[in-house]
C-alpha cells in the first residue's frame, strides 16, 4: 500500500511539476460512487479514469498540457453528488467532469447548460443523456442501452435458431429506470429486425424468488432472453431455473451484467451466456490499447492481475476527455467547456486501437458501437466483430 | 448569575421567546441568514437550501410522530406527492412557486387524510405497517401513473419564478426556502400552544385518557396526518425546484427512514429537535467528506479505501448520540445551555 501510495504520489508530484513549468493544466473533476450500492463498479470506474489520466500525463500530457484530476466519493446519493459537483466547480473550476449517475446528469443539466458549461461524462448509458439538443454538454461513454439492445437484436437477427420462423426473444428487466430505459426502443428495433418479442418479464428490484418469472419463460420458450437493469441477482437463479425446466434459451445481458462477478456466481451454468460490451476485455488478445493498459498496470499496480469492464469504462471516458482536448488544441481553441462541447460531434471515425471499435459521436452524443461476447471457460470471448448500428 | 425569569403577566409567561438574550440571539440569527447568500458560494447555498427543505419535512414528521405519537414510514412518499404536484403544475402550466407551495401542501394533506384513516382502528406498529404500505403504493403510482408522472423518466422542472423573477440559482431560491422553512417552524412551534397541539400530546401520552377528556381521537389523529403531510408536500415543492427534476427514485423507503432518523436524533416531540436532526443528517456527511478531503491531498492513493469509512463513522456517531443522549440533540443543547447558565454551580 505504501509503495503504491509513493508511486502515485510521485506521479501526482510529477504532474504538478509539469503543471508548474508548462501551460495551465486541464482540470477534470469526478463525483464517484465509491461507496453505496454502486460501489461494486465505482472503485473500478475511478481507478480506470485515474489510470488513463496518469498515463496521459506520463506521455507528456495533452500536447504538453498536463491534466489535473480531482475526485470525491458520493455514496451514490443524488444529494451528495449534486453538492460535491457544486463544491468542486467552485474549488477547482474544471472544464470536464465525470458524474455518478443518470439522475445527477438530469438534475444538473439546466445548470450545466446555462451556468457551469462543463463537459460531462458519467456512469450513465441512458438514451436521454445522449440527446444533444437537450444535453449538449453530456456524452455517453459508448452505446446507450437502446443501442446495446439494438446491437444484440442485430446479432440475433443474423443468428436465428430456426430458419422457418422469426427469432423469438424475451425481455427480462427490473422495475427501475435502469431496467425500463431501453425497452420502448427495443420493441421498435425488434420489429424492424423481424424479431418476435414473445414476452416481457418485469421484476422488482432485488427480487430473489423468480419461480413465476421462469415459468413465464417456459410458457413462451424464447430463443433468446435479454436481461436489463441487473448486475448479478436474479440472473443466476433465472438461468438455473430455466436449465432445470430444460429450456435451451440463450441468455444475454448489457454492459453492467457483462463482468466476471456474474460468471463467478454462475459457475458452469454461465457457459454460453452472451452479451454486449462496448470495450475490449482485459484478457482480449491482440488489442493494442489493452496491451497499454496491462503494461501500465504492471508498472503501477503490480499486484493486479485482472481489471473488470467497469475499469475499462473509466479508461474509455478518460480517452474521450483527452480526445476532446486534443481536438480543441488542433483547432487552436482554448480548452474551455464551451469549446470542448462543440468538439463532441467532431469525434468521427476515431480509431481507439481496438479498445472500442471505431468511435463516432456524429449522430448523437453516444457511440453506437459494441461487440457481442460469449462466456467460455469463465471468460467472455468475442462472438462477433465490432458491430455498428445505423449501418 | 441568572437563575430564572421573573414574569409579572400571563402574556409574558406564554411568550415563545422568554428573555431578551434569546430575542437578541434570534435577531442575530435572522441577520446571519439574510446575509448568508451574499458571502457564501454555490456549494454552501445548496447545502443551506437542502437543510431548509429537510427541516421543513422533519418538523412535519415530528408533529405526527413526536407530538401525536403516530409512527409513519411513509413520509418520503408525501414529500414525493408534493414534489410531483409542483413539478406537474410548473412544467405543464407554468404555475409560479408561490402558488405551487400551498397546492403541493394541500395535495399531500389530502393523501395524508386517506393514509391516516386506518389510525381509527390501529396504533403503534400496526399503524406503522399501514404507512409502510402507503409508501409502497405511492412509489408504485409514481412509476405507473405515466400520463401524470412521466414514469421512470420523471419530470424536468423549470426554474421557480416569483413575480417574474427567475430563481435559477441556489442563491436566489434561498430567499424562498429559508422564509418557508422559518414559517413552517414558527407555525409548528405555535401549534403546540393551541388546543389542537395539546390534544395531540394528550393522545400521544395516553389515548384512552385523552378520549375521556373529550378529545375526538380519530379527528385529531387524522388532523395530525394532514398537517404532517402538508409540511411534507411543501418540502416536496421546494425539493422539486431545487433539483429541477423529479423521478420515482428520489422518494424511496430509506428516505422515509432517514426522516425518522432525523427526528429521533434531534429529539422526538421537539421542534428544535427536528431542526437539529435535519441539520445533523445533512451536514455531518459533508463534514466527514471535508475531513477526508484534507487527507486526500496528502494520500491520494489510499482514498478509495478510506472513503467507505465515512459511512461507518456516520453510523457510529448516530449510535453514540443515541446511547449517550436518548432524548436527542435538543436535550443535549438544553443541558449545555443550563451548564453555561448555572456555571460554576451546575452539576450533572
Amino acid at each position: 500500500m505504501i509503495k503504491r501510495s509513493l508511486r502515485i504520489g510521485w506521479v501526482t508530484a510529477w504532474a504538478a511539476v509539469q503543471a508548474a513549468v508548462a501551460a495551465e493544466p486541464i482540470v477534470i473533476t469526478a463525483q464517484m460512487p465509491i461507496t453505496g450500492r454502486f460501489a461494486f463498479g465505482g472503485r473500478h470506474l475511478d481507478q480506470g479514469l485515474t489510470d488513463y489520466l496518469t498515463y496521459v500525463n506520463e506521455q507528456g500530457g495533452v500536447n504538453g498540457t498536463p491534466i489535473e484530476y480531482h475526485f470525491e466519493d458520493t455514496g451514490y446519493d443524488l444529494r451528495r453528488a449534486v453538492a460535491t459537483f457544486k463544491k468542486q466547480m467552485a474549488k477547482h473550476h474544471p472544464v470536464m467532469n465525470y458524474g455518478e449517475s443518470t439522475g445527477q446528469g438530469k438534475a444538473l443539466a439546466p445548470e450545466i447548460n446555462d451556468r457551469y458549461r462543463v463537459v460531462y461524462g458519467s456512469t450513465s448509458f441512458s438514451r436521454e443523456l445522449s440527446d444533444r439538443h437537450h444535453y449538449p454538454y453530456m456524452f455517453v461513454s459508448g452505446p446507450t442501452y437502446d443501442q446495446q439492445f439494438g446491437i444484440l437484436l442485430k446479432y440475433i437477427a443474423a443468428h436465428p435458431k430456426a430458419n422457418d420462423r422469426p427469432p423469438r426473444v424475451a425481455f427480462f428487466y427490473s422495475d427501475t429506470e435502469f431496467g425500463r430505459d431501453p425497452i420502448p426502443a427495443a420493441r421498435a428495433q425488434a420489429e424492424a429486425f423481424g424479431i418476435q418479442v414473445v414476452t416481457e418479464v418485469i421484476t422488482p428490484v432485488g427480487a430473489i424468488d423468480t419461480t413465476s418469472q421462469v415459468l413465464e419463460l417456459r410458457r413462451h420458450r424464447p430463443d433468446y432472453c435479454i436481461f436489463q437493469g441487473y448486475v448479478v441477482p436474479p440472473i443466476p437463479s433465472v438461468i438455473r431455473g430455466a436449465r432445470d425446466f430444460g429450456l435451451d434459451t440463450t441468455f444475454m445481458g448489457t454492459f453492467w451484467t457483462m463482468s466476471n462477478m456474474l460468471l463467478d456466481q454462475l459457475g458452469p451454468d454461465g457457459e454460453g451466456f452472451m452479451g454486449v460490451n462496448p470495450y475490449a476485455y482485459w484478457h482480449d488478445q491482440d488489442v493494442p490499447m489493452i496491451q497499454i493498459i496491462r503494461d501500465f498496470n504492471r508498472r503501477h499496480h503490480p499486484d493486479v492481475d485482472h481489471r473488470p469492464n467497469y475499469y475499462m469504462q473509466g479508461w474509455f471516458t478518460g480517452m474521450v476527455f483527452v480526445k476532446l482536448a486534443e481536438l480543441c488544441q488542433a483547432e487552436g481553441l482554448p480548452v474551455t467547456g464551451e469549446n470542448l462541447k462543440d468538439m463532441i460531434p467532431r469525434i468521427h471515425e476515431w480509431d481507439t486501437q481496438g479498445f472500442a471499435g471505431t468511435v463516432s459521436f456524429r449522430q448523437s452524443n453516444a457511440s453506437p458501437v459494441g461487440r457481442v461476447y460469449v462466456a467460455r471457460d469463465g471468460k467472455f470471448m468475442p462472438a462477433s466483430d465490432w458491430m455498428y448500428l445505423n449501418e | 448569575m441568572r437563575i430564572g425569569h421573573f414574569k409579572e403577566t400571563y402574556t409574558a409567561d406564554e411568550a415563545v421567546f422568554q428573555s431578551g438574550f434569546v430575542r437578541s440571539a434570534l435577531v442575530l440569527l435572522f441577520l446571519g441568514l439574510a446575509g448568508f447568500p451574499f458571502v457564501a458560494g454555490p456549494y454552501w447555498l445548496y447545502l443551506a437550501n437542502h437543510a431548509a427543505i429537510a427541516i421543513t419535512a422533519a418538523v412535519g414528521l415530528n408533529i405526527l410522530t413526536g407530538f401525536a405519537g403516530q409512527i409513519s414510514l411513509g413520509h418520503a412518499a408525501f414529500v414525493g406527492i408534493g414534489a410531483y404536484t409542483a413539478a406537474i403544475l410548473s412544467s405543464r402550466w407554468g404555475w409560479p412557486i408561490l402558488v405551487c407551495l400551498p397546492v403541493s401542501g394541500f395535495t399531500a394533506a389530502v393523501c395524508g387524510l386517506v393514509v391516516g384513516a386506518p389510525s381509527m382502528r390501529m396504533k403503534g406498529l400496526y399503524l406503522c405497517i399501514t404507512t409502510l404500505a402507503a409508501q409502497m403504493i405511492f412509489e408504485f403510482l409514481f412509476v405507473r401513473a405515466e400520463p401524470l408522472t412521466n414514469g421512470i423518466r420523471g419530470i424536468n422542472v423549470p426554474p421557480a419564478e416569483v413575480f417574474g423573477l427567475v430563481l435559477d440559482t441556489e442563491g436566489k431560491l434561498y430567499f424562498v426556502t429559508i422564509p418557508v422553512m422559518m414559517a413552517a417552524v414558527t407555525a409548528g412551534r405555535n401549534l403546540f400552544r393551541t388546543r389542537v397541539g395539546r390534544a395531540w400530546v394528550a393522545i400521544r401520552d395516553r389515548d384512552i385518557s385523552a378520549e375521556l377528556m373529550g378529545i375526538n381521537l380519530f379527528r385529531y389523529k387524522l388532523l395530525a396526518f394532514a398537517v404532517s403531510s402538508f409540511y411534507a408536500g411543501v418540502a416536496g415543492c421546494l425539493y422539486a425546484h431545487l433539483y429541477k427534476v423529479v423521478t420515482p427514485e428520489h422518494f424511496p423507503l430509506h428516505e422515509s427512514v432517514r426522516y425518522l432518523a432525523m427526528i429521533i436524533i434531534g429529539g422526538l416531540g421537539s421542534v428544535l429537535g427536528a431542526i437539529y436532526g435535519a441539520i445533523f443528517m445533512t451536514l455531518v456527511p459533508e463534514l466527514l467528506q471535508w475531513i477526508l478531503g484534507r487527507f486526500q491531498q496528502a494520500h491520494p492513493a489510499i482514498m478509495q479505501d478510506l472513503f467507505p469509512l465515512q459511512t461507518v463513522v456516520f453510523g457510529a456517531l448516530i449510535v453514540a448520540f443515541l446511547v449517550f443522549e436518548p432524548h436527542g440533540l435538543a436535550e443535549m443543547w438544553r443541558r449545555l445551555k443550563d451548564a453555561f447558565r448555572l456555571w460554576p454551580f451546575h452539576r450533572e
